[in-house]
């Protein structure tokens, strides 16, 4: 398999360090191409592996544990009874 | 965009529509996203509410279709620093010189954290992970939210923050930073350390 064109160019022509396609696939800032070549980099780069292991566990984590806690009911019920005001006057 | 003139023109009824189809259902993020700027159920809702009645108010400067989900935040997150941050007077402890400087220092290249493990981190089943990033400053916080939490792109997050893209990818590179010396010091204190992992 032919090594593919690196797809992290920046605009300057130069490559994107191991940190920059790190914090480009964390943010979800990434093309499917890039994603596919950080993917097969990430079996050549121990660091980048590791990184991306740890952040993602992380994100991951918070996605689970912080998006809880649920609406109190009256705000919905107070909410729409204001609009339904304003419509009506 | 508050501030915006109207750009288009809506019936009773399509107000209602959009305000039903478009901003209610994103009611949840939303609530989340005030309880985690003001870590307080009554000041979340009434932020909450008064961003809802807000963007009722102004929905003639929102068009129909588009990102109604962004809209709504950045109208949350002006409230929250015109009104809610003013009432409490809780101070900006940010230094963002100090932010940019360090984004473009050598710094960034050092592994910060070498001792936080995956394996520690799985063990956190309890708070620990919500209380370190409630721990960060509201600015740090607050892009973690958008990005990790709520999946915004960079350039809803410059939108929602006003600020340029640039910026919001070092303000999240530095959030990350400190989220994992946060987390790692919880995982000293669980009793990992290198020398029984
Ligand atoms: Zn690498």
């Amino acid at each position: 398999m032919s090594k593919p064109n690196n797809p992290f160019l920046k605009e300057d022509g130069t490559k994107c360090t191991c940190m920059d396609m790190l914090q480009q696939m964390l943010d979800s800032e990434v093309t499917n191409e890039q994603r596919d070549y950080f993917k097969q980099h990430l079996d050549n780069c121990m660091p980048c592996y590791k990184t991306y292991d740890l952040e993602m566990t992380i994100k991951e984590l918070l996605k689970s544990k912080c998006c809880g806690g649920d609406v109190p009911p009256d705000l919905i019920i107070e909410l729409q009874a204001q609009i339904n005001q304003k419509i009506s006057t | 965009m508050v501030e915006e003139k109207p750009h288009q023109k809506y019936t009773e009824k399509e107000k209602k529509e959009i305000f039903n189809s478009e901003f209610m259902p994103h009611i949840r993020s939303m609530y989340n996203f005030g309880f985690r700027l003001t870590f307080d159920r009554d000041d979340a809702k009434d932020l909450v509410q008064d961003t809802y009645l807000k963007s009722y108010r102004f929905i003639e400067s929102f068009q129909k279709g588009t990102n109604a989900k962004a809209w709504l935040f950045r109208i949350l997150k002006n409230s929250f620093i015109n009104d809610y941050r003013k009432k409490s007077k809780e101070p900006s402890k940010v230094d963002y010189q100090e932010v940019e400087t360090y984004y473009n220092s050598d710094e960034v290249d050092r592994q910060i954290t070498p001792d936080l493990r995956v394996e520690s981190l799985k063990d956190m089943i309890g708070d620990e992970i919500s209380n370190a990033l409630n721990s960060l400053d509201v600015d740090f916080r607050t892009v973690i939210i958008l990005s990790d939490l709520e999946e915004f792109k960079y350039e809803e997050m410059a939108k929602i923050l006003d600020i340029p893209i640039g910026t919001v990818r070092s303000r999240l590179h530095r959030a990350r930073n400190l989220l994992k010396e946060k987390l790692s010091e919880y995982a000293k204190s669980m009793g990992y350390n290198k020398s029984n992992v």
